[in-house]
């Protein structure tokens, strides 16, 4: 009985166990790989990423809003920000005890230059380890983003500018708000503010312009106007809206009354001048549930826009009108109370699509990556998110708010040999002594050539609760930035 | 004329691994400071006169041993100092210096054992000798408790792990003994009312092998080196006697025993709850590090590496991976050379144990065939013990990656075990050789 027999299977037993860990292997390195390395607590990407520079974050008119520098640290770099919270929420801070947010975040491959085309310009590429960091260029402007601070001042609120024709984003400014600068220092004085700033009731971290929603209050009445436009209800002569202090809502007392309980109706127009509730919960009511929700969803509502900054809120338009519950859900919803709500963007793009034909373009911050060498290696391709309308409704509705603008509650709105449509809206919050939320949207452009700016406004929280709110409050801050942006675009209208 | 052949071939194969090293080396320095290493001519000296001597005393020595162990231990030993060096550089010295040491234990095996037969003479010593070393850590003054496991011991200025040496001892003991008691062991009648046990009589050399096992999970707290010794007697005695049963009793015996410390030792769970999920919050220390942080960091660093791997000296385990140079050096070659590196070093396990277990089975007495047996699952255990436990196929027992990790001890007893092979594999080729050219005569012990 020789041993040969055992040592072979010995061999065999052996090298199962190795064919077991080279299976294993392959999970750990191939198949699972990427699993494993995206798990929360592997920092192993960012901790490289830390040990390089990091390219620039520039503004529109090329002021640098964030840069590395060298530091004799565990990491070799820190990040600044030159100009402290202006542009904090949108560059977001980059730390690696804190992680990352804004753009450091969305675009963190192209700035640390992982991305193929900055990473292999060219073949020698391949095979020379250089620095090929890339510069990111906003869309925003420091001079618009300045305005928009300076006019909000203190109070709490939001300023959304953007292209109609493109989505390009000019200005995103929400007061409060924070600098990134402290936050990306990597140290345990960076660690205790972001834990105090995690806890301000006021939310200063959260980017309110696009991550929290409001009731968007009259200003919704536009997308009302749209959808009810759009399915051939209503054109601008039919139908005549009765005149009425109030709209009835079913199974109660308490009706939707209108601003200030005066009577108003009339056509499509009269009721935008005035921004007559009664009118708009009845085109609500005509138009049905059905339409209703199709139609503000054809604006973005109920989806987040793919906008390149992280995590967009969801704007709202209810889609349950459940029977037993009456006409007033829906009538509400028309006039932007009720369930609606919405984030200061949302309004924005709505005034956009408007205002470009009814094409909702994506918006974004980014307009293009550069390398080193200061060729541009990327560029942001603009492309529709949402077709809200006919292009032929989009007129109608537009020339609608050229009339609210000339003749009613926007006419704070109003620049000097320019083309301003606007609505104003005034989200009563139901609080006593009365308080709202004030807004505006408007959109403005050379006279008869498609307009190129479209803006929203939202001041929280103003005393009062007046129809005029908006228009007093909202609506000179909308103007002085729009008339940036329009100054900033040129004559021929830029872009 | 087949040793000028083998010769050939080794010498060939060294300077391909030599060639490994240096390139291997440069390209680290390169990727970690971007310069070319300023000692880099010293160090293709060193690693050539290193070969140069293995090499030349395998000539002399023992000319017709098999060509590919020495280049294949030299190859990993070589990749494993290009990540040592790269990793900690305060201890590249002194791992140089013990391979030095180790290239001339190998020299001084193949020089004092001229007979691997002889061996089997000292079989007692062996015993006496592999126990001692086993007990060592456990003596109050020179024992050392590194990191929980008792299995270091401090004389002056040296520490050296024990057990290391004790394997190979064993492996002689039990070799030794099995031989002479085979023929009883395989023979003994086993009870046919319960033919999965055999005789309780026969299971004393197994009790005690466990035993020692026991004491090395108990009082030592080293696994992996009592899995190692165990699978080792079990393995010998099984393939000495043929005995299936063996295998199932010695690791039913094994697994109970295990069962039984991973209820009692809060270590041995550590381990257990390691393995199976790493990624659990860690109760007793309020970071957000998982409480198997050394296991995922291990398994961080393999994924990192992916198929290509990171490159040489551009991985960042050195920041992340605790015990990077000993007992996870594996997952550094699989982050720096990725699946292709790891790949290349269990392929050069899997020839190390092939040209082991051929050297086995050219054996003609049985006492050379089971000590060859056994010193190829010495390594093939070995590395499958540390290679499973970092990539998360078994749990975690710290035992070091033959050739590969940073340590004298292992090394050194390596590099032993390394002489010991290469001297069977001589020895069985010049009895063939004899045996060749006496035709009709048959060689004592050939069956």
């Amino acid at each position: 009985m020789g041993m040969d027999k055992q040592i072979r299977r010995l061999g065999i037993a052996l090298v199962m166990c190795f064919v077991a860990l080279f299976a294993q292997l392959n999970y750990v390195q191939f198949f699972g790989a990427e699993r494993v390395n995206n798990r929360p607590d592997n920092r192993r990407q960012e901790q490289r990423d830390f040990s390089r520079p990091r390219g620039q974050i520039l503004s529109a008119d090329d002021t640098v809003l964030a840069r590395s520098v060298a530091e004799r640290s565990r990491f070799k770099f820190r990040r600044l920000y030159p100009e402290g919270d202006l542009f904090g929420p949108v560059t977001g801070f980059y730390s690696f005890t804190l992680g990352s947010s804004g753009v450091e975040r969305v675009y963190s491959g192209e700035l640390a230059g992982a991305t193929p085309e900055l990473r292999f310009a060219n073949l020698s590429d391949l095979f020379v380890d250089r620095e090929n960091v890339g510069n990111v260029h906003l869309t925003l402007r420091t001079d618009v983003q300045r305005i928009a601070r300076e006019q909000l001042g203190d109070r709490e609120g939001t300023v959304v500018a953007l292209d109609p024709r493109t989505g390009a984003i000019d200005a995103l400014w929400s007061n409060p708000t924070f600098d990134p600068g402290p936050l990306s220092t990597n140290t345990q004085g960076s660690t205790d503010l972001k834990e105090a700033l995690d806890v301000n009731p006021e939310k200063p971290l959260l980017l309110r312009a696009y991550r929290e929603t409001f009731f968007p209050g009259s200003t919704f009445k536009v997308v009302t106007a749209s959808s009810a436009v759009e399915r051939d209800r209503v054109s601008e002569q039919q139908p005549v809206y009765p005149v009425l202090d109030s709209f009835d809502i079913d199974f109660t007392d308490r009706n939707l009354r209108n601003f200030g309980g005066e009577s108003c109706g009339g056509t499509l127009y009269d009721v935008l001048r005035v921004s007559c509730n009664s009118g708009f919960a009845q085109m609500g009511i005509d138009l049905g549930p059905g339409p209703s929700v199709e139609g503000a969803e054809a604006f973005g509502f109920n989806d987040t826009p793919p906008i390149d900054l992280p995590n967009p809120a969801e704007s709202r338009f209810p889609t349950e009108f459940p029977e037993d519950q009456g006409n007033g859900p829906l009538a509400r919803a028309s006039i932007g109370q009720g369930d609606v709500s919405s984030t200061p963007l949302q309004m924005a793009l709505v005034a956009a699509g408007i205002a470009n034909g009814g094409s909702v373009m994506t918006p974004h911050v980014m307009d293009r990556v550069t390398n080193e060498a200061d060729e541009t290696v990327r560029t942001y391709e603009a492309e529709e998110w949402r077709r809200a309308m006919s292009p032929e409704t989009a007129d109608v509705v537009r020339r609608g708010m050229i009339e609210v603008a000339v003749n009613g509650t926007a006419e704070g709105l109003l620049i000097d040999g320019m083309e301003v449509g606007g609505k104003t809206g005034t989200a009563q919050l139901g609080t006593d002594p009365p308080r709202s939320h004030a807004w505006i949207i408007g959109f403005a452009g050379p006279p008869g050539q498609p307009a190129t700016v479209a803006v929203a406004v939202l001041v929280e929280g103003q005393e009062g609760a007046s129809e005029q709110t908006g228009g007093r409050v909202a609506a000179p801050i909308a103007r002085a930035v729009m008339q940036a942006v329009l100054d900033s675009r040129g004559p021929d209208g830029g872009g | 004329m087949i040793e000028r052949m083998r010769r050939n071939a080794e010498l060939t194969l060294l300077l391909m691994a030599a060639g490994v090293t240096i390139g291997a080396y440069t390209l680290a320095s390169l990727g970690s400071t971007a310069s070319v290493p300023a000692n880099i001519g010293p160090f293709l000296g060193l690693i050539l006169v290193l070969f140069a001597v293995a090499h030349i005393a395998v000539r002399r020595l023992a000319p017709a041993a098999d060509g590919t162990l020495l280049p294949l231990a030299g190859l990993l030993n070589g990749i494993g100092y290009v990540f040592i060096a790269r990793l900690e550089e305060d201890l590249a010295g002194l791992q140089s210096l013990w391979t030095a040491v180790g290239i001339g234990a190998f020299v001084a095996t193949l020089l004092i054992v001229r007979r691997p037969r002889d061996l089997e003479r000292y079989r007692y010593i062996a015993l006496f000798g592999g126990v001692a070393l086993v007990m060592m850590p456990l003596l109050p003054v020179v024992g050392l408790s590194v990191n929980g496991a008792r299995i270091w011991i401090n004389v002056g200025p040296i520490n050296f792990q024990p057990g290391e040496f004790a394997k190979l001892a064993l492996a002689v003991f039990f070799a030794a003994y099995l031989v002479e008691k085979r023929e009883l062991l395989a023979l003994a009648s086993w009870p046919r009312a319960r033919p999965v046990l055999p005789d309780p009589k026969h299971l004393g050399p197994v009790l005690v092998a466990w035993g020692v096992a026991i004491v090395v999970i108990v009082a030592e707290r080293d696994l992996g080196t009592a899995l190692l010794f165990f699978a080792l007697f079990i393995v010998l005695l099984w393939v000495a006697t043929g005995r299936v049963g063996y295998l199932a009793v010695g690791f039913g015996l094994f697994g109970s025993a295990a069962l039984v410390s991973w209820q009692l030792f809060s270590h041995v769970q550590t381990r257990v709850d390691d393995w199976l999920n790493p990624w659990a919050p860690n109760p007793s220390i309020a970071t957000y590090e998982p409480r198997g942080f050394q296991v995922a960091q291990g398994w961080y660093a393999l994924s990192d590496g992916g198929v290509g791997g990171r490159g040489l000296g551009l991985g960042v385990s050195d920041e992340n991976l605790p015990e990077a140079q000993n007992d996870f050096i594996f997952a550094v070659i699989g982050e720096e050379l990725g699946l292709l590196g790891t790949t290349a070093v269990i392929v050069a396990f899997l020839l190390i144990i092939g040209s082991g277990l051929r050297i086995a089975a050219r054996q003609d007495g049985s006492f050379e065939k089971l000590l060859a047996t056994g010193l190829t699952t010495l390594i093939g255990v070995q590395a499958f013990i540390i290679l499973a436990g970092v990539t998360r196929l078994l749990p975690l027992t710290g035992v070091a990656l033959p050739f590969v990790s940073y340590g004298g001890s292992s090394l050194l007893a390596n590099y032993v075990l390394l002489g010991l092979l290469v001297r069977l594999s001589d020895d069985a080729h010049q009895r063939g050789e004899r045996r060749a050219r006496r035709p009709g005569a048959v060689p004592v012990g050939a069956r």
